[in-house]
């Protein structure tokens, strides 16, 4: 050893001793030049713009106090944080806490606000968030589930955003060369509340807050969250690769991809996006070739230029794809794998293929570069907007630890960009988003529930403690933001809905058929997929997503048979007589607690969009797998044994989510819709009118908060607007 | 050191002997280009590519960050500032490679230095012979003598100038082609060769030197004298060379260096090398 270290040292000390006898011009040679030349320029560069700073600070606060803008004149706070903790149920947090489990949780409660936060009908992510966002009942934002139907197909279509198809193309031999963007349309209205800060100066960053995708300009910054797309232009497509013949069936959310080991090697590929650049659209595939090396229990992948060896049971770090179209084009990929199993069979999982937030293929942030920053900042994170890939659990691809740690994983992610942006923001807002705590309770939910139908099947591997220790992590989380506040700054913690057990599935669409408002064709008894067989010239009602169900009205519907007004109205209320209460005669219990008639909920401009009726199911209920996707047979009722064992598409008023604020707070009952005005107050700045949720702060019983100026009114005219 | 010497000058003169009735750039082009893919490929493998990839990145993210966050003064210094960290770290990171190339560098500029240093001589050119003598010599009792070949005129007698310990004389060039000059010192007797306008890319070796390490790396030219010879060295001052780009005169280690850094950071992304 002490030989080798003499050798290294001299190595260096004998050129350098050299260099010190040797003229100048010597050592300006490229290879000083590279080093010398890049450092020069970032000396430079950074000189440059130190200069530039300070110089044009004066006359950037000079255009500020031109344009009007008035930040924190009135602000009652310097800094708000907002944390969402997606799904974090109310029971669980009060029983948590009364135990000491969550120390930092009761702290705030003790000194600020804990409350129920009531939810938007229905009560599902991307509804409740855009209601934060906006303070708007969905009516006005135009959110209503994470599905929408085409009225001429009656197939689903996502409800939050399009991706199109650029208009122009110039043909060049087997090309079509795009002469145009695509076409990226958001389709949630009205304005999110950092918008309206933006516009009086006041900066926010805003992470994977769901239903931020395409991104919208405003004054900050803001990575986009549930609902942006993988590559492929799903919303997460993992892939499972394996040798083992039997294991090949269809998986929701995924693509099975068969292998075969040859001499101890497999040649496959990673199935990418269509090209589309092509006349003739084909699938973009990339080589994927594996040297499994038994003895070491690990394999050697080599894909896209690049060569690692991943061992069994582990994750590799993201690794980089590039997709060749054609024309010299790229388009990058990131994605993680995993083997689960080498002997008897080779069994990998392979994550959906996230667009690469260094070289974006779509645009997932604002500004652009925003995603490019954080990803040289601390290197390549999920950008995908159903992050956490449960479906991959669901349907056997992944384990329950690998899913945990996976989980677990992209929550570090998150939690470093936040600190990140908490760091770096003296005053302004910072929000995020965590699904980490949605992910988790939908699959582990079982655990906590020894009636749940899941547990006499599949994985059960873990135990009731997985969903304590999520609670856990977000308290100790909680107390790490809580050493970043100052005097002026404030702390906001929420979920968008509560949970419940989902032990059986209501398949709405059955019903419908055997109630005889929805008619198959001839000679059949059960409709495949997406109403495959159904008879839409004799349906007067079927079911699409999560809770919606839908008149098939004439002159809104391609094929509707149902009059737009007495008719439907009638036929309204019949099904509202008919399923509210409805029994689950096998276990003698209610399925459904209260169905929603859209014309009672809340009205705005895009209540058309709304389904006809939403229906709160009980606890314990939700709509079935098959109904969701259109499937009709003659069972209503049945269990669900799937591991995604919880759920909150149900009756709001029995999954409400959970509300923690520094500040106190002038009710007993806050809505999330009352997140964005309650923002906008602590900044001092007016609520606009659009806006249905009024402002929480009770500046009477807080000195440090300003006068309220208005809302003394309390609930009643509050109520009014409000759903339940 | 002669044997490598001439060894590695026959290396260059195998390199350039496409070249020597093109244009210089075209010789200089292609050295360049070698000298880049020969730097690429230490910095591959002697330095930490990993580590400067994410150096690299940090400075980038730290500039992006001046950007997004520019009515953030107190953001802006601290990028400022971690920018400057990153640089130290990215600089030490490059030290390593540095180290491994000084020597092949060294090596190559000094032949550079031959082909690219001088211009030859041209018909009707006067020029210096410059000889170097030891202490132990008696400068105005040792007898010079000094011949040459027909294309070469010896115009001036011998200038003794005792404080340099150096004579001089001038030498006028008739015709063009490689011609020797031969000089006898006490019995001991020296050839040096003179070039007089030669094909547009010569090598030029404008001194011999007595056999010595140092010497001999920097002129590796033409063979050593012996260690014991009273004559130090032996240089014809010929005139420096320059190259010409648009009428303007750039020294050849500018070109030399511009070119094969361009080269260099054009190739980095064929040969995934991180620079």
């Amino acid at each position: 050893m002490k030989h080798k270290s003499r050798v290294r040292k001299a190595s260096f000390l004998i050129p350098f001793l050299l260099a010190l006898f040797l003229p100048l011009y010597a050592y300006v040679g490229p290879g000083a030049g590279f080093a010398f030349l890049s450092s020069f320029l970032i000396l430079f560069l950074t000189f440059f713009l130190a200069v530039f700073s300070i110089l044009t600070w004066p006359f950037r606060l000079l255009f500020k106090a031109i344009k009007g803008q008035k930040a924190y004149k009135k602000s009652l706070i310097q800094k708000l944080i907002i944390i969402g903790l997606d799904g974090m149920e109310p029971t669980l947090v009060e029983k948590f806490m009364s135990e000491g489990k969550l120390q930092n949780l009761s702290k705030i409660k003790n000194t600020g606000t804990y409350a129920r936060l009531q939810t938007t009908t229905p009560a599902i992510s991307p509804v409740a968030w855009s209601s934060f966002m906006t303070g708007s009942n969905p009516s006005k934002h135009n959110i209503f589930d994470f599905l929408s139907r085409d009225t001429k197909t009656y197939l689903p279509d996502l409800s939050s955003a399009r991706i199109g198809k650029p208009k122009k193309y110039l043909s060049f031999g087997k090309y079509n060369i795009p002469l145009s963007k695509p076409e990226i349309k958001g389709l949630r209205k009205s304005i999110p509340f950092w918008k309206i800060l933006g516009k009086q100066g006041i900066f926010s960053t805003i992470l994977r807050v769901p239903i931020t995708f395409p991104p919208e300009k405003f004054s900050g910054h803001l990575l986009s969250g549930m609902c942006a797309p993988d590559l492929k232009g799903s919303q997460g497509t993992f892939f499972f690769y394996t040798s083992d013949k039997d294991k090949i069936k269809k998986r929701e959310g995924g693509i099975n991809i068969p292998v075969d080991i040859t001499n101890g090697k497999i040649k496959t590929y990673i199935s990418g996006p269509e090209n589309n650049l092509l006349k003739k659209e084909k699938e973009l595939r990339l080589p994927l070739t594996m040297t499994i090396h038994e003895d070491k229990n690990s394999v050697e992948l080599e894909v896209s230029g690049q060569k690692f060896n991943l061992k069994k049971n582990s994750f590799s770090d993201w690794i980089k794809l590039t997709f060749r179209p054609g024309l010299g084009m790229k388009i990058r990929a990131i994605c993680r794998f995993y083997i689960s199993q080498i002997h008897p069979h080779f069994e990998m999982y392979l994550t959906p293929l996230n667009i690469d937030p260094e070289k974006p293929a779509l645009p997932i942030s604002h500004p652009f570069i925003y995603s490019v920053y954080l990803s040289k900042l601390r290197g390549s994170f999920i950008t995908l907007g159903e992050a956490n890939d449960t479906w991959a659990l669901n349907e056997g691809a992944l384990s329950e630890e690998a899913f945990l740690e996976l989980t677990y994983s992209n929550h570090k992610e998150w939690e470093d960009m936040m600190f990140n942006a908490i760091n770096k923001t003296r005053k302004g807002l910072v929000t995020c988003v965590f699904e980490t705590t949605d992910s988790i309770q939908h699959m582990f939910w079982r655990y906590l529930d020894n009636a749940h139908p899941a547990l006499r099947s599949g994985q059960t591997k873990m135990s009731p403690q997985v969903i304590e220790e999520l609670y856990s992590k977000m308290d100790t989380l909680v107390g790490k933001v809580l050493e970043k506040l100052d005097d002026h700054s404030a702390l906001i913690i929420m979920s968008d809905h509560g949970f419940k057990s989902f032990r059986r599935g209501v398949n709405l669409n059955s019903w419908l058929y055997l109630e005889g408002y929805l008619s198959l064709k001839d000679g059949k008894k059960k409709s495949e997929e997406w109403f495959k067989d159904v008879d839409w010239n004799k349906t007067k009602v079927y079911a699409l997503g999560l809770g919606g169900i839908y008149i098939n009205q004439k002159s809104r519907e391609t094929h509707g048979i149902v009059n737009p007004d007495q008719e439907t109205k009638a036929l309204k209320k019949e099904l509202l007589e008919k399923l509210d209460g409805l029994k689950d005669e096998d276990k003698d219990s209610v399925a459904i607690n209260k169905v929603f008639d859209r014309d009672e909920l809340p009205p705005g401009p895009y209540i058309d969009n709304c389904p006809d009726l939403v229906v709160g199911y009980n606890e314990g209920y939700r709509v079935s797998w098959d109904s969701v996707t259109g499937k009709v047979n003659e069972t209503v009722f049945e269990d669900n044994t799937k591991a995604w064992s919880g759920d909150h598409c149900i009756d709001p008023r029995i999954v409400p989510g959970i509300f923690f604020s520094t500040q106190k707070i002038n009710t007993a009952n806050p809505s999330i819709i009352d997140i964005a005005p309650t923002v906008l107050e602590l900044f001092g700045l007016d609520v606009p009118s659009h806006m249905d949720g009024q402002a929480l702060i009770n500046t009477q019983e807080d000195s440090s908060l300003k006068k309220n100026k208005q809302r003394k009114k309390e609930n009643e005219p509050r109520k009014s607007k409000r759903l339940h | 050191m002669w044997v490598f010497n001439s060894i590695f000058g026959k290396i260059f003169e195998i390199v350039f002997f496409p070249f020597k009735s093109m244009t210089p750039w075209i010789g200089m082009i292609f050295i360049s280009f070698l000298t880049a893919l020969l730097m690429l490929c230490v910095f591959r493998f002697t330095s930490h590519q990993q580590g400067i990839k994410q150096v690299k990145n940090k400075i980038k993210a730290h500039l992006l960050e001046i950007r997004l966050f520019k009515d953030s003064l107190n953001v802006s210094l601290r990028a400022q500032g971690n920018i400057l960290r990153y640089n130290l770290k990215y600089i030490g990171y490059s030290i390593k490679p540095l180290m491994v190339m000084i020597i092949p560098l060294i090596l190559i500029l000094i032949q550079l230095n031959l082909w690219f240093g001088h211009q030859s001589l041209t018909p009707g050119q006067e020029v210096i012979l410059k000889v170097e003598v030891d202490e132990d010599l008696s400068l105005l009792d040792t007898e010079f003598l000094i011949e040459s070949s027909s294309g070469l005129v010896i115009e001036t007698p011998p200038l003794r100038i005792e404080e340099t310990r150096e004579v001089n004389w001038k030498l006028f060039a008739k015709e063009t082609g490689i011609h020797e000059l031969s000089m006898t010192v006490n019995g001991h007797r020296i050839v040096k060769k003179v070039a007089v306008a030669q094909k547009s890319l010569n090598k030029i070796s404008p001194v011999k030197v007595r056999r010595n390490f140092i010497d001999e790396l920097f002129h590796p030219g033409e063979a050593p004298l012996p260690a014991n010879h009273p004559i130090k060295s032996l240089e014809i001052k010929y005139p420096s060379n320059y190259m010409s780009l648009f009428g303007w005169r750039i020294h050849w280690l500018i070109v030399y260096f511009a070119l094969s850094i361009i080269f260099g950071f054009a190739l980095k992304g064929v040969f995934k090398v991180e620079i």
